[in-house]
């Protein structure tokens, strides 16, 4: 999956499933800031990315995770991993 | 659909739990780890009921089994949901501490704590998601007060309890409630060498309780007429502490 359809795919769940804006959503913006994460919403976002790329997420995952840019990079990186797997 | 998953649910007051979830009208998932004759019959008098009943033999304290059968069973059937969580599995290997092997220290804290832990963990995670749930930890007199010779199990039982109040906090803003049920003696197989006669004199109602009103005390925390209790330890026991 390249990077274009990772970003369609998560930039699709995030504005059906956390109501934010697509105009707010940059690469370099805050995904935290821009979604308005509490910890709980975490849980949510773990189990939407697990549900659309089908790869486990750890919590600990989020810890290097600040932009969306970063986001999609992690995802990207998942899917990769669980292709060649 | 809504099921239930009741751990330990094939006897005793697991057994009682599934009935009376089911007169409830929600469908049940019985776990259930060594005894099929007992499985099976409690399968049978659920169905008996109108809801679908389904056995899952497996040992809570293994988290592979636990989600071998548990995870799959959500990603098999994403249609059904497991709305109400009852961890009742637990175990007592009594002894006074000097004469506890590690081995009845660890099987008691691994069937209680650890699976807890196994079984809890990816069911919270989807009622999260679906903003709704009930779970309800059956603990123990022996957990509130500390009885001698169950130093195993008051510790197990006791970590419960600390657990019940903080994933109840955890998970409050999502509906979700959690909520322990602590019953002093009941009549079960797991109290059948504790001698009624001896012991009635003990509890101010001079009586051993039956499953049946641990069940029910069960049934309000998992229905509508408990939707703001959550975090809290009800206790069983004819009175015997308070």
């Amino acid at each position: 999956m390249v990077q274009e359809e990772i970003i369609k795919t998560v930039n699709g769940f995030l504005v059906q499933e956390f109501e934010v804006e697509e105009s707010k959503i940059s690469s370099e913006a805050n995904l935290r800031e821009t979604l308005d994460l509490d910890s709980l919403d975490y849980v949510d976002l773990v189990v939407v990315i697990e549900s659309n790329f089908g790869f486990k997420v750890k919590g600990e995952d989020f810890l290097e995770i600040h932009t969306f840019q970063d986001f999609y990079n992690y995802c990207q990186t998942k899917v990769q991993e669980k292709a060649t797997a | 659909m809504e099921y239930a998953l009741v751990t330990g649910g094939s006897r005793g007051i697991g057994k009682a739990i599934c009935l009376r979830l089911a007169d409830m009208g929600y469908n049940i998932i019985v776990n259930y780890m060594s005894n099929d004759d007992e499985a099976l019959k409690t399968e049978a008098l659920i169905k008996q009921k109108g809801v679908d009943a389904i056995l899952m033999k497996f040992d809570v304290s293994k988290l592979e089994e636990v989600d071998a059968h548990v995870e799959k069973w959500m990603n098999d059937n994403p249609e059904k949901t497991i709305s109400v969580l009852v961890n009742n599995a637990g175990i007592r290997k009594d002894n006074l501490m000097v004469f506890i092997s590690p081995e009845d220290w660890h099987r008691v804290m691994d069937i209680t704590v650890d699976g807890f832990y196994n079984v809890t963990r990816n069911i919270v995670k989807s009622m999260v998601r679906k903003r709704k749930g009930r779970i309800v930890n059956i603990v123990s007199l022996s957990g509130l007060k500390g009885m001698p010779g169950q130093t195993n199990y008051s510790a197990s039982k006791g970590a419960i309890i600390a657990a019940t109040k903080a994933l109840a906090q955890e998970v409050g803003k999502r509906g979700i409630t959690v909520n322990a049920v602590a019953p002093g003696f009941i009549k079960t197989d797991m109290t059948q060498d504790i001698n009624e006669e001896d012991y009635k004199n003990m509890v101010p109602m001079n009586r051993f309780g039956e499953p049946e009103e641990v069940a029910g005390v069960v049934a309000f925390l998992v229905g509508k007429d408990s939707s703001y209790v959550t975090g809290q330890v009800i206790s069983v026991n004819g009175g015997l502490y308070s």
